[in-house]
């Protein structure tokens, strides 16, 4: 009854599982250890992961494994590498900090929600969807709420369960309609999807996904959450989180209202104003925001519209783009927050004034807080400007050039806030002019992941053809 | 039939009594009505394993969980603090409108036949079990994973550190 290809097409979970069992052993067996232990071990782990995967669990052609539950193709593939690849970072970003890198169930929390995401982007029957995207949300919940002592962290947590019970109750209605009008759950046996409700189905997925993508009327957590949870973890939640979210509504709409469906209009215009919306909003409220969590966070609510516009465009060129994007995107904002962390350790404040001087307290880190802004603005040689071409001119094939305009528009905006920060580095000097009276010290785990990262948006904004191909072979199993 | 009439009006009158009831001990009872109301639905549409579970797992031990998180916090009478005045007409009005919808949809349908209606053995639990470790093994073992993490969450957010912190 089992064959290889089912082990292979759960095989970075059923790594990730055991990996996850044995921080939880050595958690409680292990005494006499070094506070960076676990977190070395999960990320050596999660390391031979992504290496096993990358080379054995590669699809020849896209298959339908575990009866149905589960596809196995291009796209589970490529993001899966991502999720992994983003773990293994925020582990990284972990260790280091109080209260949360020394505790095993803080790593275990992590594996488990990048098992969650690997079943999102895979799943092929809305029963599975439906647990992977609990099985990432509620180790989230918990995570975002970590710091116990912190009232912003409780906060953070308690405001992201309740609205993401609120959001995923009311996208289960969505999937109970379907089920019922069709007596289905397989997304693949719904092929002529022409119900009496299918506008107000899509209604209400949309809200499930645009609350995990933090889409313009349900971006409202993202800036609380993002302020309060741990840095790392806010960093996790604003990449990986959302390219699974992205995942998600690939293989929903794609899957149930393709080109063909006669719902394909409806579906696509709701989400061009969506993705106008909330590349507006993101990018308006941003500039006035004094503290850089809460800043990026609606940088990152902008950088789901930007993303949307190739959703939108509905070609093969468009989802080529959006995974192209969410793949520049996962490394610059990682980079980012890999930075905040860095800083914030040592220097206490999430504040953006408090960023002056930071050029002389340490240069290696402002150089690399340079890479992921500029990346994060759209500027030549970095991951985030190619990603925005190819996006744009998704929407430009696809004859919505109002779109790619508005597009364009915003990132204008959006370099105004990125080089204020920037400027805020270089430019500001500290109260007292004594920088190097008090240096940033960088420890190891943070060299090592935020030298990768800046490698990863160099290479991907100049070398980006090998990185297109992957993002285009992906388009290609869903058309 | 007449079963059903009867049954469908306590099920939506002990709701609205759950929402109305200011008295939290009696909008648990009404809500331990209500399951068991529904647990008879799935019975009537021959579903004996899910109107089990609905008694046991809903009516029983959620319910138990509830009454007793109502009582160790003693706050069995709510005060009437609601400072979103302009919230209750608008939901009403909205869910108004969404029953109208829906029986309009109906009647201009002019029938349910648009709904399929699933295998008939689909309930017994001999069938859930089958599909359990055959179709739905994987997001069977998933629902483990995610139970076990559920668990490890709570442990985390509610123990107290007694190592108290110990770095």
């Amino acid at each position: 009854m089992f064959d290889t290809t089912m082990i292979m097409a759960i095989l970075p979970e059923i790594l990730m599982l055991i990996l996850g069992l044995l921080v939880l052993v050595f958690d409680l067996i292990w005494k006499k250890r070094d506070g960076r232990d676990l977190g070395w071990l999960t990320a050596g782990g999660l390391l031979f992961i992504l290496i096993v995967t990358a080379a054995i669990a590669r699809p020849a052609e896209s298959t339908l494994v575990f009866g149905g539950m589960i596809r196995y193709d291009m796209m589970s593939y490529v993001f899966k590498l991502l999720f992994i690849f983003g773990s293994m970072m925020t582990s990284f970003f972990m260790m280091d900090i109080e209260q949360l890198g020394k505790r095993g169930e803080a790593y275990i929390l992590l594996l488990v929600a990048t098992i969650g995401m690997s079943l999102m982007a895979s799943s092929a029957d809305l029963i599975m969807l439906y647990l992977a995207i609990e099985t990432t949300s509620i180790p989230m919940y918990v995570l975002a709420g970590f710091m116990r002592d912190d009232e912003k962290s409780t906060e953070a947590g308690f405001k992201y369960l309740l609205f993401g019970a609120m959001s995923s109750t009311i996208m289960l209605y969505g999937f109970s309609l379907i089920f019922g009008f069709t007596g289905t759950t397989a997304l693949t046996a719904i092929t002529d999807f022409t119900l009496p409700l299918a506008v107000g189905i899509i209604f209400l997925m949309m809200v499930g996904i645009a609350f995990k993508i933090s889409l313009a009327p349900l971006h409202f957590w993202a800036p609380d959450v993002y302020e309060g949870a741990p840095t790392p973890i806010t960093g996790y939640l604003s990449t990986a989180s959302k390219a699974a979210g992205f995942a998600v509504l690939l293989r929903l709409f794609l899957g149930l209202f393709p080109e063909t469906s006669p719902y394909a209009p409806t579906w696509t215009m709701i989400m061009a104003v969506l993705a106008t919306i909330t590349m507006t909003l993101g990018n308006a409220v941003a500039l006035s925001q004094t503290n850089i969590k809460r800043m990026l966070a609606y940088s990152s609510i902008a950088h789901a519209g930007y993303a949307l516009v190739g959703v939108v465009s509905l070609s093969e060129l468009g989802v080529g783009s959006v995974t192209f994007y969410l793949i520049a995107y996962v490394m610059t904002n990682l980079a980012a927050f890999g930075v905040i962390a860095a800083f914030s350790r040592v220097a206490g404040s999430d504040e953006i004034s408090d960023y002056a001087g930071m050029s002389r307290r340490n240069p290696t880190l402002a150089l690399v807080a340079l890479v992921a802004f500029l990346s994060l603005t759209g500027m030549p040689p970095f991951g985030g400007f190619v990603a925005k071409v190819f996006v744009f001119a998704a929407a430009v094939k696809a004859d919505m050039i109002w779109l790619a305009v508005i597009g364009v528009l915003n990132s204008i905006i959006g370099v105004y806030y990125y080089l204020t920060v920037l400027k805020v580095i270089y430019l500001h000097r500290m109260e007292g002019e004594n920088e190097e009276a008090h240096p940033i010290p960088i420890t190891r785990p943070y060299a090592i992941a935020l030298t990768v990262l800046s490698f990863a948006i160099l290479a991907i904004g100049i070398v980006f053809g090998p990185w297109f191909n992957i993002a285009s072979s992906v388009a290609e199993g869903l058309f | 039939m007449t079963v059903f009439i009867i049954l469908a009006l306590v099920a939506i009158i002990t709701a609205l009594g759950m929402l109305i009831s200011r008295n939290a001990v009696y909008s648990a009872l009404f809500l331990v009505l209500n399951f068991a109301t529904v647990a008879v639905f799935y019975l009537l549409l021959g579903a004996p394993f899910i109107a089990i579970t609905q008694v046991t797992v809903y009516a029983g031990a959620i319910m138990v969980l509830f009454l007793f998180v109502i009582m160790l916090l003693g706050t069995d009478e709510l005060e009437d603090t609601d400072n979103l005045t302009w919230q209750r007409p608008l939901a009403i009005g909205l869910a108004v409108v969404l029953v109208v919808e829906g029986i309009y949809l109906m009647l201009s349908q002019n029938t349910l036949g648009f709904i399929t209606t699933p295998s008939e053995d689909l309930g017994s639990p001999q069938a859930i079990g089958d599909m359990l470790f055959s179709k739905y093994l994987l997001p069977f073992e998933a629902t483990s994973i995610l139970l076990l993490v559920a668990m490890v969450g709570a442990i985390v957010l509610t123990v107290k550190n007694k190592k108290g912190e110990q770095s």
